[in-house]
């Protein structure tokens, strides 16, 4: 087996590369530093050939601790004998910076007697420009292979795949004499390569600029900003309520047809309380992660993203963070896991510590099926203002924005009472050029996190819905839930939960949603499944209207979702990027106290003001 | 005079570096074209002192005012 490493600087579309080679499905973004994690997979082309991503890295001189993990492991796969061949993407549109990278790798790779691949991506953006660059000219210069691809479009991968195969079979020794030590001649080596033989003009720049003066300007930028971060949390509402209302029909039909055909008793009434009732009642709500995952990948895509962090920059300033902290802070909306694997682009680590503390109260798409219901539940479906915007899409809004705020408030009061959180690392982000969304990609991100969603969140749904059912049903066959053993358990903490006006069956959901937050739903669908009886198969909004909950216990709930850290998954990432269970151990804890000592002012609050 | 205070759509040559910048970070920002003798556009200059576009080459980079007011440019 022979191995080919992949390395470039950030954002030069090498995990796009990857993808397109080995046909796996690495997440790609067009912002600097989304690949963590050194990926491996077989080639298309030649399944015994195995390329290697490389987190991109901007220098082989590390400054980061995370820099240091990705230039040792290079080094270290330069010596492993089954490499055969270094693939260095460089961006061809910002050639001068990928070159100055490039012959740091080709100096490395001349001590290790290793071959070494130019590859200029991005050419199918010089050509919709009417540029180009001297292919030839740049290889002859620098006496190793240059070809020019688009890892997008797939031009030029035929003779990339040709190159590494040449390589793997017949070993060249290293031939190139332009290798240079010192950082001033590498530099101004890079400069007469770029000039001599890199693409004229700088189009790409100047639309760049064009489209940075209105996203970035003081008003337009800032009203474009909260504009856009809205579309997103309204289109979580609007945009799935289709696919989910067709869900929900699909699941009601499916009952309609198979609960006949069951013989009543225990197997009837598990399918109708468990299956339909509990999982269905979760089903519902993968159409808004498809949504949310879409629309965060497209602005990912689009360039956006960066020009956010700049935007958030000063303001986050203020809460003890950077603008880098905006990027995993805005994964964490779909999901905390890639939030904090994103911290990693934060390189202070202080800041990168204070950014953990506000990931787990970033609204992550397990809090959504919980807040849906709740907001479907408790707020009317009418349209606000002249029908512009709905009650229920502001009330997520709001939701969504008091889980953000008690992050930055966290991260505020943290930094400013721990001197040591107080300095800091200096800002410098490189703006990515803007570009259309590629969909298929998006896509396929969108799907494969909605499958994740239900496959990883479904089995522990499943496995706790079956055992809330089994102890809700039984000893009397369903007859009376207050009577079964779940009755009992539940009862026995209800005092627990009574100072936010729920009774045992929010209780009994809640500590079964410290497993993960969708199982709320699930065991919630389950009791009332059982309560209701097989006739009754109504959604789980309506149950919970029907059951009297006072309108403080539903905000409370809200609130208590919104800062619970109940995410085994997330303490278990926490664990391995921190090296230790300190910090999970302690925000798990302190979240908890905080939650409750929350929810239980907020059901206070409310329900005075109802009165 | 420092990179910081460039105005929107001036050019300048860096100079030098502050001694308060680290050395690591002074061969980062060379390494990114922050080089002594390159040529430095800036690019965009929001008000409220939020960080600025730079142009080196053909990439553009956002710095904060930590980082730009220790870069001393000559126009």
């Amino acid at each position: 087996m022979s191995k080919t490493i992949l390395i470039g600087s950030p954002n030069s579309g090498k995990s796009l590369l990857f993808n397109k080679l080995t046909g796996l499905n690495q997440k790609v973004a067009n912002f600097p530093g989304i690949t963590v994690n050194i990926s491996s997979g077989k080639s298309l082309a030649n399944p015994a050939q195995v390329l290697m991503d490389f987190p991109g890295v901007y220098s082989l001189h590390a400054i980061s601790g995370e820099e240091t993990i990705s230039v040792d492991a290079f080094y270290a796969g330069l010596k492993d004998p089954e490499v055969s061949c270094v693939v260095c993407v460089v961006d061809a549109t910002r050639l001068e910076k990928g070159l100055i990278f490039a012959l740091q790798v080709i100096n490395a790779c001349a001590e290790q007697k290793k071959p070494v691949v130019i590859a200029a991506n991005m050419i199918d953006v010089l050509d919709g420009h009417g540029m180009s660059m001297d292919i030839d000219g740049l290889a002859g210069a620098l006496k190793v292979p240059v070809v020019a691809i688009s890892a997008r479009s797939g031009v030029g991968l035929a003779d990339l795949q040709a190159l590494i195969a040449n390589h793997r079979d017949t070993p060249s020794a290293f031939v190139s004499d332009i290798i240079a030590t010192d950082d001033s001649v590498v530099h101004r080596q890079a400069q007469k390569l770029a000039a001599n033989f890199g693409p004229k003009g700088d189009l790409l720049i100047n639309s760049q600029t064009r489209l940075d003066r209105f996203f970035l300007h003081s008003w337009f930028g800032g009203v474009s900003f909260l504009f856009i971060m809205y579309l997103l949390f309204q289109s979580i509402f609007t945009w799935a309520a289709p696919a989910m209302d067709a869900v929900e029909a699909a699941l009601q039909f499916a009952a309609s047809v198979i609960l006949p055909l069951l013989p009543s008793g225990a197997v009837s009434d598990f399918v109708a309380d468990a299956l339909f009732g509990g999982i269905g009642a979760f089903l519902v709500f993968v159409p808004q992660i498809f949504i949310l995952t879409l629309v965060v990948g497209m602005l990912e895509d689009s360039g956006y993203l960066a020009r956010a962090a700049v935007i958030c920059h000063k303001p986050l300033r203020v809460f003890g963070l950077t603008g880098k902290s905006f990027i995993p802070m805005l994964s964490s909306v779909a999901c905390a896991i890639p939030g904090i694997y994103a911290a990693r682009t934060v390189d202070s680590p202080r800041k990168r510590w204070l950014t953990y503390l506000a990931i787990p109260l970033m609204p992550c798409s397990a809090r959504l099926p919980v807040y849906s219901l709740l907001i479907a539940a408790f707020i009317p479906a009418s349209a606000a203002f002249g029908g512009l915007v709905g009650w229920q899409g502001l009330a997520m809004v709001g939701i969504y924005l008091f889980g953000i705020l008690c992050g930055l408030l966290v991260t505020a009061v943290v930094s400013r009472t721990n001197a040591a959180l107080q300095t800091d690392l200096p800002f410098v982000l490189e703006m990515p050029p803007y570009r259309l969304p590629s969909w298929k990609p998006l896509l396929r991100n969108a799907w494969n996190r909605s499958k994740h969603f239900v496959t990883k969140a479904g089995k522990v749904i499943f496995m706790v819905t079956v055992v809330i059912w089994v102890l809700g049903y039984f000893p009397n066959q369903g007859a009376s839930l207050g009577d079964s053993w779940l009755g009992y358990l539940g009862k026995m903490i209800e005092p627990l939960f009574a100072p936010f006006g729920l009774d045992w069956k929010y209780g009994v959901a809640i500590l079964s949603s410290f497993l993960a937050r969708e199982v709320f739903v699930g065991t919630l669908g389950t009791l009332f499944g059982i309560e209701g009886g097989e006739e009754n198969i109504i959604s789980l909004a309506e149950h919970i209207q029907n059951s009297g909950l006072p309108i403080g216990a539903g905000f409370a709930l809200l609130v208590f979702f919104s800062i619970a850290l109940q995410c085994v998954s997330t303490l278990a990432v926490l664990r391995r990027e921190t090296g230790s269970w300190r910090l999970p151990a302690q925000l798990f804890v302190s979240y908890s106290i905080f939650a409750y000592a929350a929810a239980w002012l907020t059901f206070i609050l409310v329900q005075s003001i109802a009165a | 005079m420092t990179l910081w205070d460039l105005k929107q759509g001036a050019c300048a040559t860096v100079d030098s570096f502050c001694s308060a910048l680290q050395g690591e970070y002074r061969t980062r920002l060379s390494e990114l074209g922050f080089h002594p003798g390159e040529q430095i556009a800036c690019v965009l200059s929001p008000s409220l002192g939020a960080p600025k576009l730079y142009r080196v080459n053909n990439t553009v980079y956002s710095l904060d005012d930590s980082v730009a007011s220790l870069i001393k440019v000559a126009c």
